[in-house]
């Protein structure tokens, strides 16, 4: 098996100790940084999928998701400037009124496992926070905005409403139990998903 | 007519109920126990009685515990012993007698005494760690995880003794949430291996002490951790989410295990709610799970609601379904 196929498969897996000294083996092997970063991608889409079939669960997820950020580390100085494998900057957060993070922080977990450079604005946040964060950083093509609660979801409506009407060239994608597709839809956001899996996949869909 | 008590018997054993269960209607809880616990205010902040910073935000449902690198107690699993230690169990003369008056004051024939324990053990891991570090654990520390999941199972079994000595309950609520709307936090081979055996001690120490309703809640989606909490003697699971399919369930497993639930509390507890939305989903409820091993009721974790009138409207809605199909 090639180093690559194997760091492919152990990332899948989450070997968080075996996947930093395989990538270095597969760059020894002659792979590019490219390539491996590319091989990761690939195995957390599986990874993403297996959870949204309910193959796997939130701590294989996650352990999944360090083994690749184990991996990237050893491959970012010689990615730095190489931006031919990234889908931009998403910027994340949980909405106004909202402390919820766990889920907020597995999307974001898994959207940049897909390729997004993430901005994390943390939990309550308010709807024009999330247009000064697209403003204040460069390659923005992506807003994610969760809402867990009923209670909340007003400030969802108002923190896509508040993005779209700035008139920037971004795409919002909203999650969260009480997000449906067809309210999604109601407030004016471009794309749903119902579990991290699934958001990664719409991430790189949306941004295509 | 059939008493409180003989009727919701009635229900768990398949026999002949007269009416609809309503919600908490059977358990009569003694809240005025020294459990022990320190829970913020609305717009407070405490440190609780095992060093977690629990925080009560202003406009928030609940009281969230803050895992910032300032404030999580347990940085390293496998240095738990340093960093987790369990509260005492010792009490000031006279701090059981409110709480032993209370239960003595309670038609036992009709209700019964019951105590309130929470968090359980899963949620102490993620209390005490946080929800990744805690979930990444269970992969990558093992050990430490089985070791602090048997000293958090002493303090409960602790706690138990002194709740068996003083109270007498004969029915205990108790909390640990397993899974999200969705799914399960854990995967059941994994809750199996970490959860099944503390909790057969704790449910199994009640029932050898006169507990003869263990109620235990979990407001998620855990329907594939059904024979678990079977096995660890779990008499009535509440918080039952219609993401889990509660007619094959009940097909399933009734006989052998009560459903109480089938109403989202978000759904219905929210502040513009209406008695005909709540009308609505009781009569949904109702209907789709049937008569016997199922207790309608939101998914809430105390007979209480959000916002007020929530919880009486529950049981007016309830009593029309009885009504119409009993």
């Amino acid at each position: 098996m090639s180093k690559i196929q194997e760091v492919k498969e152990k990332v899948e897996i989450g070997k968080t100790k075996l996947v930093p000294g395989l990538v270095q083996e597969a760059l020894d092997e002659g792979s590019s940084a490219a390539d491996i970063l590319q091989a990761m991608v690939d195995s957390m889409g599986v990874v993403g999928e297996k959870f949204s079939s309910g193959e796997i669960f939130v701590p294989e997820m996650l352990i999944a998701a360090k083994a690749m950020a184990k991996g990237v580390d050893v491959l970012r100085p010689l990615l730095a400037g190489d931006t031919s494998n990234s889908l931009g900057t998403c910027i994340i957060g949980t909405v106004a009124g909202d402390l919820h993070d766990i889920g907020k922080n597995l999307v974001s977990m898994m959207i940049e496992s897909a390729g997004f450079t993430m901005v994390d604005l943390g939990v309550d946040v308010p709807a024009e926070r999330f247009v000064e964060a697209i403003k204040e950083n460069e390659n923005v093509t992506l807003v994610a905005c969760s809402g867990l609660l009923t209670t909340t979801m007003p400030a969802l409506k108002e923190a896509v409403q508040t993005i779209k009407a700035s008139g920037l060239d971004v795409k919002v994608i909203v999650g969260g139990a009480p997000v449906t597709p067809e309210y999604a839809a109601e407030i004016g956001a471009d794309g749903f998903a119902p579990d991290a899996g699934s958001a990664a996949v719409k991430a790189k869909e949306m941004v295509a | 007519m059939l008493t409180v008590k003989e009727n919701l018997k009635e229900v768990m054993t398949g026999g002949n109920p007269d009416r609809f269960v309503k919600q908490y209607e059977f358990l009569e809880m003694i809240m005025s126990v020294p459990s022990g616990r320190i829970k913020p205010q609305i717009g407070g902040e405490v440190i609780n009685e095992w060093g977690i910073t629990i925080r009560w935000p202003e406009g928030q449902l609940a009281s969230f515990p803050v895992h910032d690198e300032q404030h999580v107690v347990l940085k390293d699993v496998t240095e738990w012993k340093e960093y987790v230690k369990a509260p005492s169990m010792e009490r000031p003369a006279g701090a059981w007698d409110q709480a032993i008056a209370d239960a003595k004051a309670v038609d036992r024939d009709n209700k019964y005494v019951a105590a309130f324990i929470a968090p359980g053990l899963f949620e102490m891991t993620h209390y005490l760690m946080g929800m990744e570090n805690a979930l990444m654990s269970f992969y990558e520390e093992p050990e430490a995880m089985h070791e602090l999941i048997d000293y958090l199972t002493e303090y409960e079994l602790d706690y138990a003794k002194a709740l068996v000595e003083n109270l007498h309950p004969d029915a205990i609520l108790h909390h640990d949430d397993w899974g999200s709307q969705i799914s399960t936090f854990l995967s059941p081979a994994m809750f199996e291996e970490f959860f099944l055996e503390s909790y057969k001690k704790i449910y199994g120490f009640y029932k050898a002490n006169g507990v003869e309703l263990i109620v235990h809640h979990s407001d998620s989606y855990a329907a594939t951790l059904v024979p678990y909490m079977i096995e660890m003697g779990i008499d009535i699971w509440q918080g039952v989410m219609t993401t889990n399919d509660i007619p094959k369930m009940i097909k399933e497993y009734g006989g052998q295990i009560t459903f109480m639930g089938g109403v989202h509390s978000g759904v219905i507890d929210h502040p513009e709610w209406t008695k005909e939305q709540i009308d609505a989903e009781f009569d949904r409820a109702c209907r789709e799970s049937g008569k016997l091993y199922f207790i309608p009721g939101a998914c809430q974790g105390l007979p209480v609601s959000s916002f007020p009138g929530v919880y009486e409207a529950c049981d007016e809605a309830i009593e029309k379904m009885t009504k119409e199909l009993f």
